[in-house]
This record gives C-alpha cells, structure tokens and sequence, in this order.
C-alpha cells in the first residue's frame, strides 16, 4: 500500500518530463507568431493553463475541505491545504502573467476584465485560507474547512457580480477563436503543468500528513514517560 | 405546545434572540461603540470627499456606503464574539439542549439589528453629504430593502467566521482577513443595486431580487456550515470528558423535551 | 521621387483634372490613397509587425517568473521535507533511549 502510493510521484514526474520539454519546443519553436500580438501571445499557453489550475486547484480544496468536516477526516485536511497552496501559486502565476500580456497586448496591464476580478477575488480567498491555516490555532482548523468552502462556491458568484458591475465599464474581448495548431500547443502545455502540479500537490498533500502523524507520535511519546 | 422540528427551532431563536437583547440593552456596549465608529468614519470620509464635484460623487457613494458597513461589522462581530469569549457563555450555550442553528439565528439576528441602526445613521449622513445621495430620500422604501438585504447577507458569512473564529481563542486579527475577501460576492450585489439606485435604474427591482436570492445561497451555506465548524472549534477534549459532556447533555435534553 | 511614381502621379492628376461623367446619380466620385501614403503606410506596418514578432521581453518575464514560481516551490518542498526527515530521526532516537519506559507503537 505505502509502496504503491510512493511510485505515484516518480511516475507523475516522470510523465511530465518529456511533456514539458516538447512543449517548451513547441510554444517556442514550431507556433507560429499570432498576427495582431506577435510573441507576447506565446504567453497564452502557460497563462490560461495556470488560471485553470487555480480554479480546479480551488475546487478540489473545497470539496476535500467539506470531506473534512463532514468525517473528521485528517487526510482531507492536508489535501485541502495542499491543494489551496497550489492553487495560490497557480493564482499567483496567473495575476503575474496577465498584466504582463496585457502590457503588451493591449498597452495597459489591467483591464478591468470580469475573469481578471474574479481571479484576483479567488486568489484572496485562497490566501486568507492559507493564513488562516498557518497563523489560526489548531482549533481553527475546521473554520478554514469552512473558508475553503466558502471560497469554492464564490467563484460563480464573483463572476456574475463582476459581470453585472462591469455594465457600467468598459470591456474587452481576450482572445479571438484560436486556429488549430494553436490548440496543438496548447493540449501539451497544459497536460505538463497539470502532471507537474499534480506531484507537487502529492508531496504536500503526504508532507502534511506525516507533520499530523508525527506530532501525534510526539504526543504519545509524552503521554507514555508521564 | 407544538413540537414540530422549525417551530421548535424558530421558538428558541426568539427566545434566544430576546436574550441577546435584553443583554445590549443593559448597557448598550455594541450599539454605542458601532454607532460611534459609523460617525467616526463618516466624519473621515466627509473631510476626505466632500470636495468632490457631483458628478463623481454618484459612483463614490455606494462605496463608502458599504465600506462602511463591511468597517462597522467586523467591529461590531468582534466585539460580540468577543463578549461571549470572556464569560466562556459560547461554550456553555453550545453545551445547552438548544439547537445550534437557533444559536446562529440568534446572534445573526442581533448583529443584524445593531448593523441596522448605525446604517440608520449612515444613510442619512451619506444623503445629507453627498449630492448624489439624495436618491435615498427620495425612495426610502427601495432603499431600506437595498440595506436590509445587504446587511443580511453580510451578517450571515460574519457570524459563521466570527463564531469559529471565538470558538478558537485568540486571533481576531483573522476575523478582518476573512471577512474581507468572503464578503465580496455580497457587498458586489449591494454595490450594483447601490448603483442602480442611484441611476434610477428601472431593473432595480430585479437586483433587488438578486441580492435576495443571493442571501438565501449565503444563510444555507452558513446554517450549514455552522454546526460542524463551531463543534470542531471547541477546544480538544479527550475521547474520556467528550463521552461523559455528550451524556450529560442527552441527560439535559431528556429533562428538557418531553414537558 | 523613382520614375514609375511620376507617371502614376500624372494619371492620378489627369483623373482629378477630368470632368466627372454625367452625375446622374449613378457614380460617385473615386477616393483613394496616394501612392506616398500607401508607402508610409506599408513600412508602418512592417515596423509594427517586425516590433510584435520580435518582442522577447514580454515572454521572458513571463515564462521566467512563472518556472520562478515554480522553482520556489519545488525548494520549498524539498526543505520541508529535509527538516521532516530531521524530526523523524530525532523522534526515531528519543524512541531507542534506553530511559524510555515502553515508548508509543511507533
């Protein structure tokens, strides 16, 4: 049993590893430029992945997060703490990159943009949920299970708010229809990050299980020289 | 006396709601110092805006608007958790035969009302400042629906997060990190509906609607969600005292139940 | 001025010159680009293309901060994990001191 679930990673890495190489040559090498936003669109095919990381990431925190309270269960727990952490840096990837390709896009790193509030809003969630984990007493613990539940079902409410608001703004339309060979690129990128993130996410997920293990251990050990 | 499951329940949120009550009133602690803070911050927000031409005061009111609100509740839900910390009375009311939810209806519904009456005060104020504002004088009733269902909405996420938060010991700083980015979704509609107002938008009864659906989502989710979270949050006990208060508590609600 | 634009020139001022045809609702008179801003126009664009296609800033930042993020994260993992094994160990020592009276089934 604790065998197999150590080959998961390896394998995880492993898989990942040349997708990651034939995608960088891909994106770099064999796409064409796109006419109106030259290379800067290259960006697109690590951006929008990572974007879709968070939201997946975000999902799996809260559904784990619900498993928690509903079972007590301290597996679920670290998952959900696991997933959040990928899902910030997936957030985090995003909200770096966008303003990047909106500069040289559009001339103006932020647009205002439904799906760029709704990221930004997300990604705040997902923060105070990592605060609130790490700075929060254990007691806290279930309030964060709360959060991340909270923070999953958010996500459609932000956009419809961030929608409605934006009647009064201007908008702007992010990409056009992407002809094939684009999409050619973009399946690669996107299966690589997802098998990266997801072994990551297994490290953690199993760090934290071991740390809630262990001071468990550390417990008992007291509690026997009492 | 009836003993269907929601008459029971509504029976003790009233009952525990008068409570709450007749508690503030003793010395009206929260309703002071929330009103208090809500004329602070107007008066900030006079010196930091009145120079603003009309114009641009019809986007800003919705905003300091509900800044306002978001300010003034985190403070009053503090404090009101706050309360029930020093006395250990969370705990010892969790621990009583009542039903958790009432528990959550209760002090939602307090935190509700002393949100109302600084909004009382805000309203006004923020009409009387700003030109924009005047809009509120002219449709009190769609106005006091827009705060109403604004104020629900906030107070049903706050109570859940400031009752785990009390449950915790310690922290309130994190009530603020929370609170903040959680109440978005709600305090967007009221912005909207705020705006709407304003214009004299014709859908405004739609948005109005909207919100109302949208505190529906939010007090399921936190009705919900407040049982496991504040069960969880009281401090670990083991396996031993767990057994012996969960009986002692089936013994209470034994006496309680079958009058 | 190169010899071919001269005669286009001329053509182009001889249309000018000429008289519109009978203005019976039919025609409206030609407007067109001259040739000159065709050109500016042409070497605009290719100005601005040639900027897009070999603008490497932006990708390079891009595709740097994110393998960044990533890497940071991976040294992340790799410490914690470093200082997990320490506490292991140390526990695994504490476990073997001959003082302990029956430690925990570990």
């Amino acid at each position: 049993m604790k065998r197999k679930s150590e080959l998961v990673v390896p394998l995880l890495f492993l898989a990942a590893a040349p997708l990651v190489v034939y995608s960088v040559q891909r994106v770099f090498l064999q796409t064409p430029n796109e006419r109106t936003m030259g290379t800067a669109f290259k960006i697109f095919f690590f951006h929008v992945p990572m974007g879709w990381l968070c939201m997946l990431m975000a999902v799996i925190s809260g559904v784990a997060a619900g498993v928690q309270l509903r079972r007590r269960s301290r597996t679920a727990g670290a998952v959900a703490l696991a997933a959040a952490e990928i899902g910030f840096l997936g957030g985090l990837g995003v909200l770096l990159t966008g303003p990047i390709w909106g500069h040289a896009t559009w001339g103006t790193p932020w647009t205002g943009d439904a799906r760029q509030v709704t990221t930004a809003l997300l990604w705040l969630v997902i923060a105070a949920y990592l605060l609130l984990r790490h700075f929060g007493q254990h007691a806290s613990e279930r309030l964060a299970a709360a959060l991340a539940i909270f923070g999953a079902v958010n996500v459609p409410l932000i956009y419809y708010a961030v929608k409605l608001w934006k009647t009064t703004h201007p908008t702007t339309g992010v990409v056009a229809k992407l002809p094939p060979e684009m999409w050619a690129t973009f399946w690669p990128g996107l299966s690589a990050l997802l098998l990266v993130s997801f072994g990551l996410f297994a490290i953690r997920a199993r760090q934290l299980v071991l740390v809630g293990e262990l001071d468990e251990a550390y417990v008992r050990l007291e509690d026997s020289r009492a | 006396m009836l003993h269907l499951a929601p008459v029971r329940l509504l029976r003790q949120s009233l009952l525990l709601l008068r409570s709450e009550l007749r508690q503030e009133l003793r010395d009206l602690e929260l309703v002071l110092t929330s009103t208090f803070f809500t004329l602070v911050v107007l008066g900030m927000f006079y010196l930091s805006f009145a120079a603003l031409e009309k114009k641009h005061t019809l986007p800003a009111v919705p905003g300091l608007l509900w800044l306002t609100v978001a300010f003034v509740g985190t403070i009053t839900l503090t404090r009101a958790f706050d309360r029930e910390r020093e006395a250990d009375t969370l705990r010892a009311l969790l621990a009583a035969p009542v039903e958790r939810l009432a528990i959550y209806v209760a002090k939602a519904g307090s935190t509700l009302l002393v949100l109302l009456v600084c909004c009382a005060l805000l309203v006004p104020g923020l009409a009387s400042m700003f030109p924009a504002g005047q809009v509120f004088w002219d449709m009190p009733l769609e106005t006091v629906a827009l705060v109403v269902l604004g104020c629900l909405g906030y107070v049903a996420i706050g109570t859940l997060f400031a009752a785990g938060l009390a449950g915790g010991g310690g922290k309130n700083m994190l009530l603020a990190v929370i609170l903040y980015p959680v109440t978005t979704p709600v305090l967007m509609f009221a912005l909207v509906t705020t705006r709407a107002l304003l214009d004299k938008n014709p859908n405004l009864p739609s948005y109005l609607g909207q919100m109302a659906a949208l505190d529906v989502i939010l007090l399921g989710l936190g009705a919900l969600l407040f049982e496991p979270v504040l069960v969880g949050a009281a401090p670990a006990r083991t396996a031993q005292a767990a057994r012996q208060h969960a009986r002692q508590s089936l013994r209470a609600a034994g006496r309680e139940e079958p009058r | 001025m190169t010899p071919i634009a001269l005669p286009v020139l001329i053509t182009g001022l001889a249309f000018e010159a000429a008289p519109a045809p009978a203005d019976n609702g039919d025609y409206e008179p030609a407007v067109g680009t001259s040739r000159e801003e065709k050109e500016i126009l042409a070497s605009l664009e290719d100005k601005a293309a040639a900027k897009t296609a070999s603008d490497y800033q932006h990708i390079v930042w891009a595709y740097g901060i994110l393998w960044a993020l990533f890497a940071a994260y991976g040294l992340f993992l790799w410490r914690r994990s470093a200082r997990l094994r320490a506490d292991v160990d140390a526990l695994r020592r504490e476990l073997d001191r001959p003082a302990a009276r029956g430690g925990p089934g570990a």
